[in-house]
């Protein structure tokens, strides 16, 4: 015992000497990473933050210890971090979609630029727009000209004020569909079970909720929502390609730093990141078990412009989410 | 679905499962032989300690601590004449006066024997009853569960209490807590004041920690300095199980009869072990050819309260896995532990985590045979325990509350609240409102609110709105009927209670 704590006043001694050498952007870093994840733990936000953490910590030899500071689809977290030291000590991982979307719904003032942006390092696997298998329709198009035939009678479930919800008012206004949007729940679960017991005709949901659904053909996916047809499902058409050209919604994984944090540590960190997704074929393993995600990762300039065409997408329907 | 058996069944058969079901059920009967430390106080106090579990470790060790914390109440029900847990209160009624026979391990023996007999049989029913019931449920929208939790609500309010006012008031304090934050449906921030902490709203974990456990230190404390006048007996010895296979077979209906009770009790939500041994008790004695007998101290008491509690944790899982609902307030802890481990109670709980549903059934069977094994053997460990002085207990469980208040998000604000509910707890225990309306309307308030939400979009599409939706109709008839019931017996139930509790 106290051994232990003689090593714990050496431990604490050496993090307090070593404050002042942060300030040497070569030596960093050199001591605890902490990384705040917005969202709640068994997430695919959160599985990310956590599986990019631990690589980096194996690249740079110190601890990056994963907080979950969770409320709010994550803007507490948000709120609380952005102007927290600046160190590079201090790092948050989140997801672009809620960054967005709650700058778009009123419940955040801020949005990527209230932050150094270090990566938009990975895509989520997809929202898939599902109808139940014996529904008449089997593109996107039949779907879209069933609900202008009997407008207001096809219900499309979704989550009021999320990006299911965006994707519902994109097709009414791009597309002229009528569909009756109901609230199904924020949780995809919540949605799927909503569409198998017949309470809703059409949902949106991610593929990975409805993959055994749709392999067991119980629910049909008439298009992707993502910009691209995934790898692994390369069956299933992209809305653009089905006639909804703004129907694009990626859920964009994120890290961010402390508004302030120095150039030379948010590139360091970019660079890490980079090199692990595109170089580590344990990083591609994990995320294809996990989520079917492919690699997937932007330098700063690119991440920082990614954002910004996301941001301006999502404020464009703001009106409708406030 | 029947696929998931053997997985289920491999995925707790580990060394790592197994030790935790075993040590969880040892800590719960801990937490429920120690009168004033209760099942829900173990399951609040190791949920934070599950966070970095895998899920099936995390779920088995929740449902041994609620296995062994239940079950644990007999020891100082029957060795103390104190009540470990509210859920063996009428085990005292025959248990303590066996116990001055001299029959304290009998009784014990007892005891533990038909509480396992009680938790298999529970088992049994929550097998055979919740795929049956989660089939069912699919066809639950939000006419359904809106009127499902305003029954719900009317069934906590009415029967939790005594006091109909007194329980309206606590239940409708948990509503209102539970609107702080965002709105569901449409996002709006309410009564957030300007705060950001606010905009989270209150977690359920920060509630419980706050009223099942401050409020109980902040009790605890007041008469910790007062001699206790409760005197332990230990002149326990315990041959076997205690008592013959020809006693045992002659409570074959009395177990049956109070594990049916335990069960249904357990279903319903909001009412707990206390209720459903206490009806137990009164239906075994009202059914026995000797009920002059009891409460001198025969078995049939002992058995009829510990089948029926046990059986109970059956029952409450029944609600809560299919639908989402918890039976009572330790079942409200085991919600929270399945949804920090991603496993979304609901009709889709059998296909969506199949295995660990199969798990969390082959972990409640072990922990029921680890609590036989653990109480026969172990008795005089716990008798030990009965012994600590609480001024030391006490402390320590303060700081678990607080370290169980941070891991929940990683954020002070969540010590303030579980302080702040700790304190507004113990006013209402003063004002003898209870509390479990409480938790139950802070859970059955927003899902009445969002599927009411969801209802009025549904009736704007489909004009007949409720009247095609056959089961919303009769939940909502049967809340009418319950209310109008509860209101004429109140008196007549309150009177009964007091007096079986006085004798």
């Amino acid at each position: 015992m106290k051994k232990f704590a003689t090593a714990l006043t050496f431990a604490a001694a050496l993090t307090v000497g070593a404050a002042p050498a942060a300030f040497a952007e070569d030596a960093y870093p050199n001591q605890t990473i902490n990384m705040i994840c917005t969202h709640g733990a068994g997430g695919d936000t959160d599985y990310n933050t956590r599986l990019i953490s631990r690589l980096l910590e194996k690249r740079f030899g110190v601890s990056v210890v994963v907080n979950n500071v969770t409320g709010a689809n994550g803007s507490i977290a948000l709120t609380q971090y952005k102007d927290d030291k600046t160190d590079g000590y201090t790092l948050i991982g989140t997801n672009a979609m809620s960054l967005a979307s709650n700058e778009a719904s009123g419940l955040s003032d801020f949005g990527y630029d209230a932050f150094e942006v270090i990566s938009v390092y990975g895509k989520q696997c997809g929202e898939n727009l599902l109808v139940r298998a014996d529904a008449p329709y089997n593109t996107l198009e039949e779907l879209i000209a069933a609900t202008q035939k009997e407008p207001d009678s096809i219900t499309l479930g979704v989550a009021m004020g999320g990006s299911s919800y965006i994707a519902g008012l994109i097709m009414q206004m791009d597309n002229d569909a009528k569909f009756a949007m109901v609230d199904a729940g924020g949780d995809g679960a919540e949605r799927m079970t909503s569409l198998l017991g017949g309470h809703i005709d059409v949902t949106i949901a991610p593929y990975t909720l409805a993959k055994e659904y749709i392999e067991s053909g119980k629910v049909k996916s008439l298009c992707t929502l993502m910009s691209e047809r995934l790898p692994a499902t390369p069956d299933i058409p992209t809305a653009v390609e089905s006639g909804v050209p703004n129907l694009k919604i990626d859920t964009l994984y994120v890290l961010l730093a402390p508004k302030g944090t120095p150039k030379e540590i948010v590139d360091k960190l970019n660079a890490a990141v980079l090199d692990i997704v595109n170089n580590d074929p344990e990083y591609k393993e994990a995320i294809m078990n996990f989520n079917f995600q492919e690699p997937y990762a932007l330098n700063v300039e690119d991440s920082i412009a990614r954002l910004k065409e996301q941001r301006e997408h999502m404020m464009s329907y703001a009106k409708y989410l406030q | 679905m029947l696929a998931d058996v053997i997985p289920g069944l491999m995925s707790v058969l580990t060394p790592t499962v197994l030790f935790f079901i075993v040590f969880g059920v040892f800590v719960g009967i801990i937490f429920g032989s120690i009168p004033g430390l209760t099942a829900t106080m173990a399951i609040v106090m190791f949920l934070p300690v599950t966070y970095t579990m895998s899920p099936i470790e995390g779920v088995s060790t929740l449902v041994a601590l609620y296995v062994g914390g239940i079950s644990g109440g007999l020891i100082a029900a029957i060795l103390l004449n104190i009540p470990g847990t509210p859920s063996s209160i009428a085990t005292t009624f025959d248990g303590a006066p066996m116990a001055r026979k001299g029959q304290a391990g009998k009784a014990l023996g007892v005891g533990v024997v038909f509480s396992f007999c009680g938790t298999i049989v529970g088992l049994l029913v929550l097998v055979l009853v919740s795929p049956l019931l989660a089939m069912f449920a699919i066809k639950f929208g939000p006419y359904e569960y809106c009127t499902l939790a305003l029954f719900a609500l009317s069934l906590v309010i009415s029967l939790t209490g005594r006091d109909l006012v007194k329980g309206l008031i606590s239940g409708l304090l948990g509503v209102m807590l539970a609107t702080v934050g965002l709105a569901p449906v449409d996002s709006a921030k309410r009564f957030t004041f300007g705060i950001v902490d606010l905009n989270a709203g209150f977690s359920l974990l920060t509630l419980l920690i706050g009223l099942f456990a401050i409020t109980e230190v902040i009790k605890a404390a007041e008469d910790v300095r007062k001699p206790v006048k409760a005197e332990l007996e230990t002149n326990v010895h315990i041959k076997g199980f205690g008592f013959s296979f020809a006693e045992f077979w002659s409570q074959k209906l009395n177990m049956i009869r109070s594990s049916a009770i335990g069960i249904v009790i357990g279903i319903l939500p909001g009412i707990g072990g206390a209720i459903s041994g206490m009806l137990a008790y009164t239906a075994a004695k009202n059914q026995s050819k000797h009920p002059e007998k009891f409460g001198t101290g025969i078995m049939d008491g002992v058995v009829a309260s510990e089948t029926a509690n046990n059986a109970g944790i059956g029952g409450a899982m029944i609600p809560l896995l299919t639908l989402g609902i918890p039976g009572d307030a330790a079942t409200a802890m085991l919600l929270g532990g399945l949804m920090v481990h991603q496993i979304a109670p609901g009709p889709l709980i059998f296909d969506k985590s199949g295995v660990e549903v199969f798990g969390i059934f082959f972990a409640l069977a072990i922990s029921a045979v680890a609590m036989l094994v653990i109480e026969l053997f172990g008795i005089k460990i716990f008798i030990r325990v009965l012994k600590v002085p609480k001024y030391l207990l006490l402390p320590v469980i303060m700081v678990l509350c607080v370290i169980g208040a941070i891991g929940n998000a990683n954020r002070m604000f969540d010590v303030w609240s579980v302080m702040v509910f700790g304190v507004m707890g113990y006013l209402l225990i003063k004002a003898k409102i209870p509390h479990v309306p409480m938790i139950l309307g802070f859970i059955l308030g927003p899902i009445f609110e969002l599927n009411f939400r969801r209802a009025v979009q549904h009736a704007q599409i489909d004009p007949t709105g409720v009247f095609s939706h056959p089961i919303a109709i009769c939940f909502f008839a049967v809340t009418i009927i319950v209310v109008i019931l509860s209101l004429r017996r109140q008196r007549k139930e309150a009177a009964l209670l007091q007096a079986s509790e006085e004798s």
